[in-house]
Parts: structure tokens; sequence; C-alpha cells
């Protein structure tokens, strides 16, 4: 028997560990460093429609024990990313979930229905998240109407397992999360990253050119952990935990709390073998314990 | 195509300090990695735990199993470093990048440095003497406290220093000499401050001589995950320094564009 397997809706997993978007490329970028097969699954750097340039620069910068990126959502596009990057994937049997963002429910429909004909992909990740585009993304994110409506739109254009990626930016994210849920996502993934700043004291300008960027990295994991407790008691489908994992026992605290997998991401930039430690670490936990990842999941909670 | 990137833990070996500003680390890999002059490696100490957070990209000044670099204090992750001991174990990641592109025969190298900026040309220097090619070399900083390595340049290159302040060498910018030097066969590479740089694909440009930059930007990764190191690109868009450089054609970026950085700091979005 795997300790390690669990379940996301209708999708067994081989292990809780997979990677956040944005964080991890399009997968093949860490073959170097590690078997990305071994994980749970990867999650692609949020595609879109066409391909995007992004925002000007400078695009991160460093806080304490965290980050800022205002990256813009740079991506090759749906098409680049069906042509030159899933065949790959596949052939390697990487569990890939396909983060994809638009800015209208048009296009998230568009590109859920190309997605949904290729062979390798195993889940869709809805970005309703992302706070550093000017148009959509957080705005779905915020509202339990849109969030529903998006979902609703894109659960009718693709059979593949849906995942709502949530943001902690939302008034009330238990009703955006109930929304989605009603509307027939599959599982939750919470947290994007929450707005943050920086000043350069000396030339009395933003660091960044976007003025924000997205706040990530171990100083989010506290918050990122309370939020996935709240949407674990609130809705029926699984939560899948992200916010500053970096070891095994960080990934053990939100698996504690109730979610049914983790996805580790700035933590890759400081390790590139981060996510393949967090996972070796799991394993090592279960079986000093005797017990296995199906029953850590919400053990906290009783 | 370059050679495999990996992954080490390797303890610093010793840390040679110049004053308090400038300081090079070599660590015992105990392989050869195969770096190539103008790669660099992400350099973070295993043991700094949740912060700094990030490593901090940096040239390597010297390749084989015992890699060096030589690092400028200007940050919590380069404090660091300049008080490592020898023992501290250090995650590097490398060779990452596009190294110099190898030098065209006939064409005579000139190698324009300013401040740190000197440590990938050093590496370069000591490949074109291997070879059998002594460079010219123009090495610039503020003052002289800004030409760390000055010495080890001097022994393998005809160089030429300016300082802004007339402390050594001739007084005023690279570019002026370098403007003096420039004749149809040569051919720059230059790595320093982004304006320098900048003045000095300029003057290449207009005299039509090829130019190869090694650029510097803000890095999480590395290796072309996090989309965090873009410059504007000649022609729109965007490049990425970690993977499309840091060692390219100077025609390739856009220097005056109005978001190539820093100055692109704080505009409106
Ligand atoms: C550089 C960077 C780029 C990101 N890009 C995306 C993205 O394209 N889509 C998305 O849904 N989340 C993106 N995120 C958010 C992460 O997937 C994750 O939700 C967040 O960083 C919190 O986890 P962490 O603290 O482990 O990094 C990005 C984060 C970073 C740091
Ligand atoms: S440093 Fe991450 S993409 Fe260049």
């Amino acid at each position: 028997m795997n300790r390690l397997a669990t379940r996301i809706g209708a999708l067994e997993l081989k292990n809780p560990v997979l990677t956040a978007s944005g964080t991890f490329g399009y997968g093949l970028e860490y073959d170097d460093f590690f078997d990305v097969a071994t994980l749970g699954g990867i999650c692609t750097k949020g595609l879109s429609r066409e391909p995007r340039a992004g925002n000007p620069p400078e695009r991160i910068c460093e806080t304490p024990a965290s980050m800022l990126n205002a990256i813009g959502l740079a991506n090759v596009g749906v098409e680049a990313f069906c042509r030159d990057k899933l065949p790959v994937l596949r052939e390697r049997g990487v569990t890939v979930v396909a983060n994809i963002f638009a800015s209208s429910t048009d296009d998230f429909v568009a590109i859920a229905e190309r997605l949904g004909g290729e062979p390798g992909v195993h889940a869709l990740e809805l970005n309703v998240s992302c706070p550093n585009v000017s148009h959509g993304g957080i705005e779905f994110g915020k509202d339990p109407k849109l969030a529903a409506q998006v979902t609703a739109a894109v659960r009718r254009a693709a059979k593949l397992p849906l995942w709502v990626k949530m943001s902690p930016e939302a008034g009330d994210i238990v009703a955006v999360a109930k929304a989605c849920e009603g509307a027939g996502a599959d599982a939750l993934t919470a947290i994007n990253t929450i707005r943050g700043m920086t000043i350069d004291v000396d030339t009395e300008r933003q660091r960044l050119a976007n003025r924000t960027g997205g706040f990530s990295g171990p100083a989010l994991r506290p918050i990122a952990l309370r939020i996935v407790w709240d949407l674990v008691g609130a809705v029926s489908i699984p939560v899948i935990g992200i916010g500053g994992i970096s070891t095994w026992r960080d990934a053990v605290e939100f698996l504690l709390a109730g979610a049914s997998a983790v996805q580790v991401g700035t933590a890759s930039f400081a390790d590139p073998c981060a996510a393949k430690k967090v996972l070796d670490g799991i394993a090592a936990h279960c079986e000093r314990q005797g017990t296995s990842v199906a029953e850590l999941i919400g053990r906290a909670r009783r | 195509m370059a050679p495999h990137r990996s992954q080490v833990v390797a303890p610093l070996l010793r840390r040679e300090s110049m004053g308090d500003a400038y300081h090079v680390l070599t660590f015992d890999v105990g392989r050869d990695l195969g770096a190539a002059p103008g790669q660099f490696l992400m350099v973070r100490g295993a043991e700094w735990g949740d912060a700094p957070l990030l490593p901090r990209p940096m040239s390597y000044l010297s390749g084989g199993p015992t890699p060096s670099i030589l690092v400028k204090v200007v940050g919590e992750g380069t404090t660091r470093m300049a008080r490592a001991e020898p023992g501290e174990p250090f995650s590097l990641v490398g060779p990452l990048g596009v190294p110099w592109r190898a030098p065209s025969p006939g064409r005579r190298p000139v190698l324009v440095a300013g401040g740190v900026g000197v440590a990938p040309l050093l590496f370069l220097a000591r490949g074109l003497v291997a070879a059998g090619t002594r460079p010219v070399a123009i090495y610039g900083g503020r003052t002289k406290k800004d030409l760390p390595l000055d010495d080890d340049l001097a022994l393998i290159s005809d160089l030429h220093v300016t300082t802004e302040d007339g402390s050594r060498g001739q007084r005023g910018r690279v570019t002026d000499v370098l403007e003096a030097l420039l004749a149809e066969d040569v051919e720059v590479f230059t790595c320093g401050p982004d304006r320098m740089m900048a003045a000095v694909a300029d003057i290449c440009a207009r005299r039509d001589v090829p130019c190869e930059v090694s650029v510097e930007t803000p890095m999480a990764c590395g290796y072309g995950v996090c989309l965090g190191c873009p410059l504007p690109a000649a022609g729109g868009g965007y490049i990425y320094a970690c993977t499309e450089g840091p060692c390219i054609d100077a025609r390739r970026i856009d220097w005056n564009r109005p978001d190539h950085p820093p100055r692109a700091a704080g505009r409106a979005s």
C-alpha cells in the first residue's frame, strides 16, 4: 500500500507534494536537479490564450523571509504549451496541473477547451487570484458571483478535474469558496499571494515598477495556514494548501489542518530540490510514525 | 550547449577580503562542474534558514573543482557572504547562463570592466592568455578603492586604469580610454554598472565594433523559471538575463527604453 497517496476528487495523486504555479516553470526546468515525475504533480506557470510579455522590470524583490513579485503573468501561451512543453511532460509521466488565467469568461472557456482535448493534462487550476495584472484575475476571485460564473463556465467546457485558486484578498473568502464549490469545482487551492509594497529609501520610489507585488515565502505561511483551516471547515471538497512551505514540517502542518495536498512555491528558488526534500521528509515522517498521509489529513481538527 | 547545471552543497575553502567592500570566496566543490567564462551560479548559505531567502547570482571568477566568486557588499546576502568563515556550507547552483561568446579570429579583444564587473572578465582574460592572446583591458572605478583585483588583471592584460577622482590611473571614465583605443579590428567585452555598459555599447555601435556585455539584474531562480530578470529587448519585448544572458550581444538590448531598469522603478504601471 502507498502510504503517501492522496485523493483530490476523482484524481488520485501518488503523493501530496505538488509545485506551485509560477515557481516551477513548465516543469522540465528542474529536471537537471531531480526527477520531477516523482512529485505528486506540478502546476504550470499561468497559461493565457495568447502569449504575454509581462510587466516591466523591476519585477521582483526580496523582503524579510519573503519576496514580492509582479511578473504580470508572462507566459508562452496555451498553444505553445501544448506544442512544446506538454508532449515531453506526458512522455516523462509527470502529473500536470495546468494553471490558467484570463481576463474574460470567454477566454477562460477557450483555454479550458483547448487543454481539455490534450492527453497529459490531469487537472485545471483556475487562477482567479493574480494580484499583478490590471484586468481580470483577482476581480473574479474577490466576488462570489463572478467566481461562481467562471467556475461554472469552465466546468461546462472541460471534463477535467477543476481546481480554483483562492485569493486571500477576497473580503469573504469562505463565501467565494462556497460559491465555487456550488458551481462545480472539484477542489480549492489556497492561497495565492497577497499584495505587498516596498519603497527604496534612497530613490524614494517603490522598488517594483508595478508598485505592488505578490507577497510569498515563509513569512506568508501562518496566514495561509489559517485560511486553509477556515476553508476546510466550510466546504466539503478537498483543499490544497499553498503558502510559505519550505520543509516537510511546514507541509505536515497543512495536512494536519485538513489540506489534502500541498504546493511548494518560493522555496524552490531558495533550493531547487525543495519540493523533493519536502516529499522525502513526509515519507520519512509517515514511516517513523507508522502512519499515512490519508491519516494525517485533518488530524489537528479532531 | 552549456553543460548540465546542478546543485551542490560545498564548504567555503577560503575568503580573501580586500577591505570591507570586496571579498573573494572560494568553494571546495571537489569536482569540476564545467563552468565557462561568463557563466554564473546562484549562491546561498546552506544554513541561512528563512532569511536572506533568495540565492544571489554571482559570476564565476574562476571555475574548476574549487570555483571562486568576487563579492561586493551591497545588502544582507552579500554581508553574510563577506563574514563567512572556511568550512561554512553553501548551496551552489550552476553553471548557469550563456558564457562569453568565443573571440573572433583576427579581432583583438578589449575588455572593459567597472568595479565588481571585473570578475567574469578576469576569467575570460585567463582563458585568452592560455590560448595565446594577451587582451587589452580598461578598468574603471570611482576611486582607487573600487578596483578590486586590479593587480591580477594587470598581470594578464595590457591594462589602462581610470578613476573618477584621479586617485589611480587616468582621471575620468573607461569610455574616455575606449574611444581612443577603438579600431576596426577590435571587439569589446564589457561588464560593470548598467550606465557604463550602456555608454560602452553606444560607442561600439557608432563605430561598428562588436560588443558583448554581461548584464546583471535581480534574480530569484537563475534558470528561467521566475521570470524576474527581464531587460528591454531591442525591437520590443524582453530578454531574460539568466537564460538569454548574462553574456549577450549589446545590440540585442534596448539601453534607452523608458522601462530599462533601474529607472523604471516606481513608474505608473
Ligand atoms: C515569481 C512567482 C510567480 C507566480 N506566478 C503565479 C502564476 O502564474 N499563477 C498562479 O496561480 N500563482 C502564481 N504565483 C503564486 C504561487 O503559485 C503561490 O500561490 C504563492 O507564491 C504562495 O506560495 P509560496 O509562499 O510557497 O510561494 C507566483 C508566485 C511567485 C513567487
Ligand atoms: S532569474 Fe528567474 S527567470 Fe531569470
